[in-house]
């Protein structure tokens, strides 16, 4: 698996530099140097055998239902890509190292850095299309990290949610077009479809899955009209822009195109739209560069031309187009993340980036300006740079285009014409920066930065010079292996400077000479562009639809959402009603079933009248708090009876402990009520609430008694008959709870803790007004913590623990478990509080409630994980039958580690409550009333 | 025959306790001397019947069932406390002996 460590060593190390940071600032780089050199260490090794023409492949299931699978091929095209992630990776470490400010760590930034790279080296070696999908967006994910490294701007947070938003959204995008194509071939296996270019083509299914496939890869590879993220992406810091948002980041979308090439290319839709929106977008993307001030909004717009012009070469659809688009894809990355780092260094000497205040840097720093020359002449297309090799090919590739009939001349002047555009705005970078005069008002002096922040910038220019002179000997065999894996073929092309006084040759001198010819009149240019361009943006269209959207979502909040609970509890028991009664009253629906009923005992009907008219009486003093909670408080202990009546002992002891533990709650809350409930409630509204509850309670008593006649076919037979053969327990109630239905139970304490943690936050230094008095005004008494309660009740609290281990050692056989242990262990803990305070209580028992939550959940993860080492499913219990002398024949099932989980949590869980809500009354209120002693 | 008729006997004995503590409670003129009635309801009325049970249930099997000792015990556990807490609140909120007070328990 060497293929997948090649991602894993990134993906993986990136935990790394936060580790290491407190070892000083070269720490974190050298980590992140570290692993992304071994990662480029692997591939060189592989190197030889793809260049010999070997795809490495490497496969492993994940999720085979979903056609999920852990598949990775190195192939020609994959290497390019490797190579340039993992090489211009450790130039842009190196780089950031002297970039970034420093007092900043650098373990968070390298963290980023690493993960980013993982998942682009996720994207080109993945060999299934939904894995790739994941790579793709956790791309999406790190690079909105990256944006908003320096998240107090509101800058970088408007521009990284912009960028999510798009990209990820173009993502969402991708993965339905992935799903369409792969219900077309019918697998998700890249090599699957590379080989069923015909098939998808003629499907009938093949238009939506093309345009959500190119959805996705424009937006990534900011195509217009999804452009506009990228120059707001630019308040990254500058490495994250080089890295990202020139050279690699943005090639996911034009990656995606080469590596569906085979698929997809050569229909006259593909040309339309591929061709079309990259000749677009290469214009486009030139024009508005020329007018940025911004140096690194020039070299964003740059870069959204430059990627037009390789996706307009794909969209040819011919070899030699996919050819130069390769070659372009290098050569791009390699001068533009040279000119992104050459811009860094301008804007970390000089403090500003705006092109009408940096003039005349020649004379202070002569080295970078030599460097950035290089650089912005191979973006220009001057020969003997790399540039200039891919923009004669490119357009040599217009010239022979034939898709538009008599309107062919079209494309090749259109290329022109952005050749003279990249010209003119390469010409900016050049001649505003280093000459035109002296600087204006630099918040800094410059002068040349540290050797080693120009070291990548200057192997990055050499490297355009090397491919530029000698590019039969460097990239040739790369590229050969690339178009190879492409095209399935190597189609026959020249790589040579001079090709003779060709059409191509002409188009670069003229774009050349109009270029500089542009760039002399740009005064004139810049009134005019003022003028007449339309000042709209996608940008501003961007946040006017946010904003709109929000206002939406605020207005329908407002309209539905009164704040008002007896209008929810109204509409929620409504629309239950109507949802339960429309299929009784439309199917033919007969009251009794077949079995008889059971002769109604003394016992039961006793109960359930005092459970009626305790009931009643609940209604009946709702307005006196206090009152309807002692009433409500008989409800509940009418049930705990009918529980134990119909022998449900688990019930019953659940109910009851539940209901002293939110009585307690109740009370507590009672105390920050206002004073006096009485609201005026209208005559309709009564009737209404009245209507809705008679009707529901009949329709509930319906629906009950015609259920219980019946002798419908149940599960309960089920676990009856097999909880003690499967889940080696005898109290079936609590052997569905921590085997059958384990899942649901880990589940529900995970809501459970969440909960808890959200009460916490919710009460947290919350200040509620504290009366001095009860609601007649008499202060409260002073004898907060009588002798005689808290003496007696201290005894209790060990009685209480006892019975609560006991009921959980017990529970899989006997009434009993995690579940109504913690309840009982928290009622003799809140017992304490009462009785002797929340402070004395604290000062006693030194437990994080959080602790315990946490160590409860990740106990019973962990046994349900642990069946996994058994090769078991997720959950599967497994029993002992240790005999212990005093305790007797103990059944020790692993379920018993879950059920000490769902203990812990739920002690922890009511005693954070129960605490937050204690605590209360405690802060600042001192001199507010007598009870801030506590 | 004989362990049934002292079973009856018993909760005889508990229950009318209990009956007297109800009424006691729902008749007595004021606060404190009303705060006396429960309190037989709670020792000789629950009392009888914890002594029924314990006769009743060691007659009927085996051993000798004592888990009513410790329903006891947390009686005179809790009952004491309870009481004492409502006295306290009384005094607190000045509730004066021998005040009208209205002749039925509710309200």
């Amino acid at each position: 698996m060497p293929i997948a460590a090649i991602i894993l060593l990134p993906l993986l190390g990136a935990a790394l530099p936060p580790l290491v940071a407190r070892h000083g600032r070269p720490a974190p780089a050298w980590a992140a140097a570290l692993v992304t050199s071994a990662a480029l260490a692997i591939t060189l090794w592989l190197t030889p055998q793809v260049l010999a023409g070997g795809e490495i492949h490497s496969h492993r299931d994940w999720i085979p239902l979903l056609g999920l699978s852990l598949s990775f091929r190195l192939d020609g095209l994959a290497l390019l890509f490797v190579l340039l992630i993992t090489g211009i990776g450790l130039l842009v470490f190196l780089y950031a190292f002297y970039y970034l400010p420093a007092k900043d760590g650098l373990g968070r930034f390298y963290a980023l850095l690493l993960l980013f790279q993982g998942a682009m080296l996720g994207i080109v070696l993945s060999d299934n299309l939904l894995l790739l999908l994941i790579f793709w967006e956790l791309t999406s994910l790190s690079s909105f990290l990256l944006i908003a490294y320096n998240p107090q701007t509101r800058v970088a947070r408007q521009g990284a949610r912009m960028a999510l938003a798009i990209t990820a959204g173009g993502g969402l995008a991708l993965l339905a077009g992935f799903l369409l194509l792969g219900a077309i071939v019918g697998s998700f296996e890249l090599s699957v479809v590379l080989a069923s270019g015909d098939l998808v083509r003629e499907h009938p299914l093949h238009l939506p899955a093309l345009l959500l496939i190119l959805a996705g890869a424009f937006t990534k590879s900011a195509q217009f009209p999804f452009h506009f993220w990228l120059p707001n992406a630019m308040s990254a810091p500058t490495p994250v822009s080089a890295y990202l948002h020139s050279a690699t980041m943005v090639k996911a979308g034009v990656f995606l195109l080469a590596r569906l090439f085979p698929v997809f290319s050569g229909t006259e839709t593909w040309f339309y739209l591929v061709g079309g929106v990259g000749m677009f977008t290469l214009l486009f993307g030139a024009y508005i560069a020329i007018f940025k001030h911004d140096l690194k909004g020039l070299l964003a717009y740059s870069t959204i031309s430059h990627l037009g012009l390789i996706t307009f070469l794909f969209g040819l659809g011919t070899p030699l187009g996919a050819v130069a688009a390769l070659f372009h894809v290098g050569n791009h990355a390699v001068f533009k993340a040279s000119l992104f780092m050459a811009a860094g260094i301008i804007d970390h000497e000089t403090g500003t980036r705006d092109m009408r205040q940096i003039n005349g840097l020649w004379r202070f720093m002569p080295y970078t300006a030599t460097l950035a020359m290089v650089a912005a002449a191979a973006m220009a297309g001057v020969p003997l740079l790399n540039g200039f090799l891919s923009k004669e090919m490119f357009f040599a590739e217009t010239v022979h285009t034939d898709w538009l009939g008599p309107l062919n001349w079209l494309i090749p002047t259109a290329a022109t014409l952005a050749g003279i555009f990249a010209v003119a705005y390469s010409m900016r970078f050049i001649h505003d920066v280093f000459f035109n005069g002296a600087p204006i008002d630099l918040p800094r002096t410059p002068h040349e930065p540290p050797f080693w922040m120009k070291i990548p910038v200057a192997v990055l220019v050499a490297a355009c010079l090397l491919i530029g002179i000698v590019p039969a000997q460097t990239v040739r065999p790369i590229l050969d292996v690339g178009v190879d894996s492409l095209l399935g073929f190597s189609p026959d092309f020249s790589l040579a400077i001079w090709h003779g006084l060709s059409l191509p040759f002409l188009m670069s001198l003229i774009a050349l000479l109009g270029g500089l010819a542009l760039y002399s009149q740009r005064q004139r240019l810049f009134a005019a562009h003022d003028r007449y361009f339309p000042r709209t943006s996608g940008a501003a269209a961007f946040q006017y639809t946010v904003l709109r959207v929000r206002q939406l979502a605020n207005d329908l909040i407002a309209r539905i959402d009164n704040e008002s609970l007896r209008r929810y509890v109204a509409w929620l028991i409504g629309t239950t009603i109507v949802l339960a009664a429309t299929p009784l009253l439309l199917g033919d629906f007969h009251l009794a079933g077949e079995r008889a009923p059971t002769p109604l005992d003394g016992i039961a009907a006793t109960i359930l009248l005092v459970l009626a008219v305790a009931t009643l009486a609940t209604v009946r003093v709702r307005r006196q708090r206090l009152r309807a909670l002692i009433v409500i408080s008989l409800v509940g202990l009418m049930v705990t009876l009918t529980f134990i009546h119909f022998s449900a002992p688990d019930l019953a002891l659940t109910q009851l402990s539940v209901e002293l533990i939110t009585t307690v709650l109740m009370l507590l809350a009672l105390f920050f009520l206002p004073g006096d409930p009485a609201l005026s409630v209208s005559r309709w509204r009564h009737r209404r609430d009245l209507t809705l509850a008679a009707v529901a309670g009949l329709g509930t008593a319906i629906v009950a008694f015609a259920l219980m006649t019946r002798t419908t076919p149940s599960i309960s037979d089920y676990f009856l008959a097999f909880s003690k053969p499967f889940g080696g327990g005898q109290n079936v109630v609590n052997v569905i709870l921590v085997d059958f239905r384990g899942l649901d139970t880990l589940g529900e304490i995970t809501v459970l803790a969440i909960a808890a943690t959200a009460i916490v936050a919710l009460l947290w230094r919350l200040r509620l007004p504290i009366r001095a008095g009860d609601p007649t005004g008499r202060p409260w008494a002073d004898d907060r913590h009588p002798l005689i309660m808290a003496a007696m009740s201290r005894p209790l609290l060990p009685l209480a623990l006892t019975v609560a281990v006991f009921i959980l050692l017990r529970g899989h056989n006997s009434p009993g478990g995690g579940f109504i242990a913690g309840l009982v262990a928290a009622v003799g803990l809140i017992l304490q509080l009462l009785a002797s305070g929340l402070a004395w209580t604290e000062a006693r028992l030194r437990v994080s409630y959080f602790a315990l939550v946490g160590v409860g959940l990740l106990l019973a993860a962990a046994t349900g994980l642990g069946s996994l080492a058994f090769d078991r499913p997720f959950l599967t219990s497994a029993t002992l039958h240790p005999h212990v002398s005093i305790l007797g024949d103990l059944e020790l099932a692993s379920a018993l580690a879950f059920d000490i989980g769902v203990f812990l949590v739920v002690l922890g869980t009511v005693m954070l409550i129960l605490e937050g809500l204690g605590r209360l009354n405690r802060p600042g209120a001192a001199n507010m009333s007598p009870r801030g002693e506590d | 025959m004989l362990i049934e008729l002292i079973v009856s006997f018993f909760l005889l004995v508990g229950a009318s306790f209990a009956l007297v503590g109800s009424i006691g409670l729902a008749r007595l003129p004021d606060f404190f001397t009303r705060l006396h009635g429960p309190t037989k309801a709670t020792t000789l009325g629950i009392g009888g019947v914890l002594i029924a049970s314990v006769i009743y249930f060691s007659a009927r099997s085996a051993g000798l069932s004592l888990h009513e000792a410790l329903i006891a015990l947390f009686l005179f556990m809790t009952a004491p406390i309870s009481a004492m807490l409502l006295a306290k609140a009384a005094i607190h909120r000045k509730v004066t002996t021998r005040s009208r007070v209205p002749p039925r328990f509710e309200r």
